[in-house]
């Protein structure tokens, strides 16, 4: 269907947008870096936004919603302890301590939902309480400073190996990002976060299970943040409380980076993988073109913003215009 | 998507590129990228390029490490060799990783490394000598079979008679003296105080260990501990800091106590954090070691490993300058620790 020439053209689309961003960026680092194109810097780049990936793909259904999970970072730390915990003080082999580690996110996760879906608590109350709760707890069990290392190799090939050509874990990313996709854009579950998120009333008047749905997207999150956390482990071979310190906002930039509305019933998990890998290839070629990495933080706001404004400045003009002039009928 | 259910959207345009292209471009795009590959590796690989030493601090931003940097350039500059000078900004542990594999992919000659988490930066330590890039760490070691060599500051040993001998000098070798530490337990503190207790039985008898306090590496702490050792022990000649925040606290106590100059205050500091003390005559010296000379035998070390004039098994290390370090095993030793005081404690800034 071709506009007519009497209607206003509409704004881009917001991942358009992010993607003439994301290209532009490529190229920029490619020209300036010559080791930034490499088949090997590729894989770097996917090994170290993996995580961060994870717990953004998690967020975006949370964020749908209109909630927020802030507990994300921490819980990944507390995850990555646990996991050692169980592997080396309670001698299960990695697979077994890696699933009863996820059955813990899912529970942690829980924790939240309950909160959340059964009390009615805010969200972003919520999750700071157990943003401090699991770091807390991480730091408990290690009392600060043990920390888990010399796991075997087969575990490790899941963080510093290929498979089938890739990185390993860039894999089991692929498959949770099909999965959240799918979940978000193909279900009536993801439909009605979005209409959640949209107008909270509306859908629970329109007979949505409100509380069964909100419960759903904290477990899931709680569950992707124990995945990322064995991910994270297996990469560095080490397991310590301060894991994944900050990657809470990480994660929430690349979402709203990614074009989900922050107040929730707007968005896409293709905007948000757009957005992890803004983030990602901005923080990498940086280093590429021997730029200090002091300038990732103010080019991620700089990009940010701009990617906002870009995103919804044409099309307020483009409203406006509409209103100056209204269409003729038909 | 949810947003062309709404009435009000205006019709979709050519322009607008489905998500599943977009991502197919995305991918594209990738690709061309990885084609280059291959050469642009050849290239950078080449014969004739300057060796290019990369040197990881802690954290960016420390006064320590900035000061470890200008030793560096200069050194670097002497040699000829480009340095890259890089760390973590935050607090995040993997962060240090993710910088040595982007120097991995960059193709760096030498890494020289302060490690902040022992075990973790080895994984990509090792990672880097895979590859054939040369490897040494300073200041934090990692696992012994992640680098070449070490460059240790200082020996405990070294330490320990550096403060000892400097209480003896301030106190003529006579009198009580009493030593606050961060806790009882930390291993370089029991290391540290070995060494100043064999020094002691070893050369001043007419000097008496009377008590040893635990700060917790807190000031206000180290503080009411000098306060109260000083009512408890009328005669003590010397406080003796062997941990960073006890010092500036030891100096308040002692200051506060209008003692200054009666109870002398020494311990192992940085320069800035005790300068308002020293230059008022409260603490007398603070040990440490020259930073700079900490960064420039990096380098050194760093360049001379990757132009094979440092082999394993040495047992001195001359540098390109024509100064001589000892090696001990598998670590370069920088030397005798450094005694700033009022004298010359205005040459440093870190």
């Amino acid at each position: 269907m071709s506009p007519s020439p009497t209607v206003p053209r509409p704004a881009l689309r917001h991942e358009t947008v992010l993607l003439a961003v994301v290209v532009l960026e490529w190229l920029c680092f490619h020209a300036l870096g010559p080791r930034f194109g490499t088949l090997e810097n590729s894989f770097d780049l996917l090994r170290h936004s993996a995580e961060i990936g994870l717990l953004a793909l998690a967020m975006t259904p949370v964020i749908l919603t209109g909630g927020i999970d802030l507990s994300v970072g921490s819980l990944l730390g507390l995850c990555a302890v646990l996991f050692g915990k169980l592997w080396r003080d309670a001698g299960l082999d990695p697979a077994a301590a890696a699933g009863c580690t996820l059955v813990l996110g899912a529970l942690a996760g829980g924790l939240n939902a309950t909160l959340i879906a059964g009390l009615r608590l805010p969200p972003l109350i919520v999750t700071l309480g157990t943003y401090s709760l699991f770091r807390g707890l991480a730091e408990a069990i290690t009392r600060g400073a043990d920390t888990f290392t010399n796991f075997p190799s087969a575990f490790l090939f899941l963080g510093q190996e290929r498979w089938l050509g890739l990185p390993t874990q860039a894999w089991l990313f692929a498959a949770v990002a099909i999965a959240v996709w799918l979940l978000v854009h193909r279900t009536t579950f993801g439909r009605a976060c979005r209409a959640q998120g949209f107008a909270p009333e509306g859908a629970r008047y329109a007979g949505l299970p409100a509380g069964r749905q909100l419960a759903a997207v904290y477990v899931l999150s709680g569950t992707i943040a124990a995945l990322a956390a064995v991910i994270y482990t297996a990469r560095l071979g080490q397991a310590r409380a301060d894991a994944g310190t900050g990657y809470e906002l990480l994660a929430i930039t690349a979402v709203v980076l990614g074009g989900t509305s922050i107040f929730g019933g707007r968005g896409s998990v293709h905007g948000t993988l757009l957005g992890v890998a803004a983030l990602a290839i901005l923080n990498n070629g940086l280093v590429h073109a021997r730029q200090p990495r002091e300038v990732a933080g103010l080019l991620t706001g700089a990009l940010l913003l701009l990617a906002l404004a870009a995103g919804t400045g044409p099309k307020l003009w483009a409203a406006r215009r509409a209103r100056a002039t209204p269409p003729p009928s038909p | 998507m949810g947003r062309a259910a709404r009435p009000r959207d205006p019709p979709s345009l050519p322009l607008m590129i489905k998500p599943a292209l977009s991502l197919l471009l995305c991918g594209l795009v990738f690709l061309a990228g990885c084609g280059r590959a291959p050469e642009a590796a050849r290239d950078a690989g080449g014969g004739g390029k300057r060796l290019t030493v990369a040197l990881l601090p802690k954290s960016k931003g420390n006064a320590y490490f900035i000061s470890c940097r200008a030793g560096a350039e200069k050194a670097a500059r002497a040699l000829g060799v480009e340095l890259l000078f890089d760390g973590p900004t935050d607090t995040d542990p993997a962060k240090q990783n993710e910088i040595i594999e982007n120097w991995i992919t960059l193709g760096v000659d030498v890494i020289a490394a302060a490690c902040e988490n022992r075990e973790g930066i080895s994984t990509a330590l090792r990672k880097a000598q895979a590859r054939g890039i040369k490897v040494i760490t300073y200041d934090a070691d990692a696992l012994p079979d992640a680098r070449a060599f070490f460059v240790n500051q200082a020996t405990p040993e070294g330490i320990g008679h550096t403060l000892m001998d400097e209480a003896a000098r301030l106190t003529n070798a006579e009198g009580e003296f009493a030593v606050i530490l961060s806790t009882l337990t930390a291993s370089n503190m029991q290391e540290w105080l070995k060494h100043i207790r064999a020094r002691l039985a070893e050369k001043y008898p007419k000097m008496k260990l009377v008590a040893v306090r635990p700060c917790d590496d807190q000031k206000d702490k180290a503080q009411a501990e000098a306060t109260t050792l000083m009512s408890a022990h009328p005669n003590l000649r010397l406080l003796m800091n062997i941990c960073s925040p006890a010092v500036p606290g030891a100096a308040e106590a002692v200051k506060q106590a209008g003692k200054a100059g009666q109870v002398k205050v020494i311990g192992l500091g940085l320069p800035n954090e005790n300068r308002r003390y020293v230059k008022d005559g409260v603490t007398d010296s603070v040990i440490l070691w020259k930073t700079e000379d900490l960064g420039a035998l990096t380098v050194e070390a760093a360049v001379a490993l990757a132009r094979g004039a440092l082999q394993p098994g040495a047992t001195t290390f001359r540098t390109a300058a024509g100064a001589s370090y000892e090696v001990k095993g598998d670590q370069i030793l920088l030397g005798q620790p450094f005694i700033f005081n009022r004298a010359n404690i205005d040459q440093f800034n870190f």
